[in-house]
């Protein structure tokens, strides 16, 4: 109903000009304010200090914004979706990074950042046996202990941040790419070889994987 | 960390790959990944890379299933306009 044109079609009214390209410019933008007030329907605890008004406007700079993303990337859609379809994901990325940015707008990752290492050991002197026997309790112990060692001596600097940030406060991928200044790749890789490490610190020490899950009460 | 929060990261690290795409490679290919996905065939076993990334990064993660839910929306005949979304906003 909201997409009536082929995707061959909204390739030839893009590329156009005079009215054809502003009519279909129009539909594009109507398309993307669709899936970035989609996104924000289902998130406004985001929004919580912001007015009704002040919300539709994020959604629809995120629609102008989006715009403009799919505008650049036209050359590099190869047709193997609806065109909609690979659009909303522009509208969608927005979205997401606006109502991230709203919601931790008033937290210091800086301060987080430097209270993340005695939250490592808070953590690894929490109890997570859930009223286990002693001994599964003692091999939980354990594998904190070689979480906390790998986390503090094998990653790097960045590496620690990042995982600690994201994984043990919770802090959106997005606010820590715009805290440290990266983009998404490059936080994605440093947790990746973070996991890497940890994974082969957890192995070094002979828990492989159903073990280790069992140990913690997960199934594999 | 909670508990189930903590058994989701180790699941995590043990499904750990030594080569994994980024999210820009993921973000090129999650249209078509919820198109086969809303289509009925095996997305995770014709494109497991993307499955892997996306078990792996909750923000990529959160943009596919947002635009899996809209577009499955959609298909389901949920035609909701401009106006019916922004009343929404409240």
């Amino acid at each position: 109903m909201f997409d009536l044109r082929t995707n061959q079609e909204w390739l030839r009214d893009l590329n156009a000009s005079g009215e054809s390209q502003e009519h279909a410019i129009t539909d594009l933008r109507d398309i993307l304010l669709r899936a970035a007030l989609f996104f924000f329907s289902r998130n406004l605890g985001d929004f919580g200090g912001l007015s009704r008004d002040e919300i539709l406007q994020r959604a629809e700079d995120c629609a102008q914004d989006a715009l403009i993303a799919v505008m650049q990337h036209l050359p590099d859609f190869r047709g193997d979706s609806k065109f909609s379809t690979w659009a909303y994901k522009f509208a969608i990325n927005m979205a997401l990074m606006a109502a991230r940015r709203e919601r931790w707008k008033g937290v210091s990752l800086d301060q987080l950042s430097a209270s993340s290492e005695s939250t490592l050991s808070e953590w690894v002197m929490q109890d997570k046996s859930d009223g286990v026997a002693p001994e599964q309790s003692a091999m939980q112990g354990e594998v904190g202990e070689i979480i906390r060692e790998v986390i503090e001596h094998d990653l790097t600097d960045k590496q620690r941040r990042v995982l600690l940030l994201m994984v043990f406060n919770e802090v959106p991928m997005d606010e820590v790419v715009r805290h440290l200044g990266e983009n998404r790749n490059a936080v994605y890789k440093m947790l990746h070889d973070a996991r890497r490490k940890l994974k082969s610190g957890l192995q070094a020490r002979g828990f492989e994987a159903g073990e280790i899950l069992a140990l913690f009460g997960t199934p594999g | 960390m909670k508990k189930d929060r903590f058994e989701t990261w180790l699941q995590n690290i043990y499904h750990t790959q030594d080569e994994e795409i980024s999210c820009t490679e993921c973000f090129d290919l999650v249209s078509s990944f919820v198109e086969l996905e809303l289509s009925g065939e095996d997305s995770t076993a014709k494109m497991p890379q993307i499955k892997q990334h996306l078990d792996q990064c909750p923000a990529c993660r959160e943009e596919y299933e947002t635009l899996r839910d809209l577009r499955r929306f959609e298909d389901e005949g949920g035609a909701l306009s401009l106006d019916d979304l922004q009343d929404l906003i409240h």
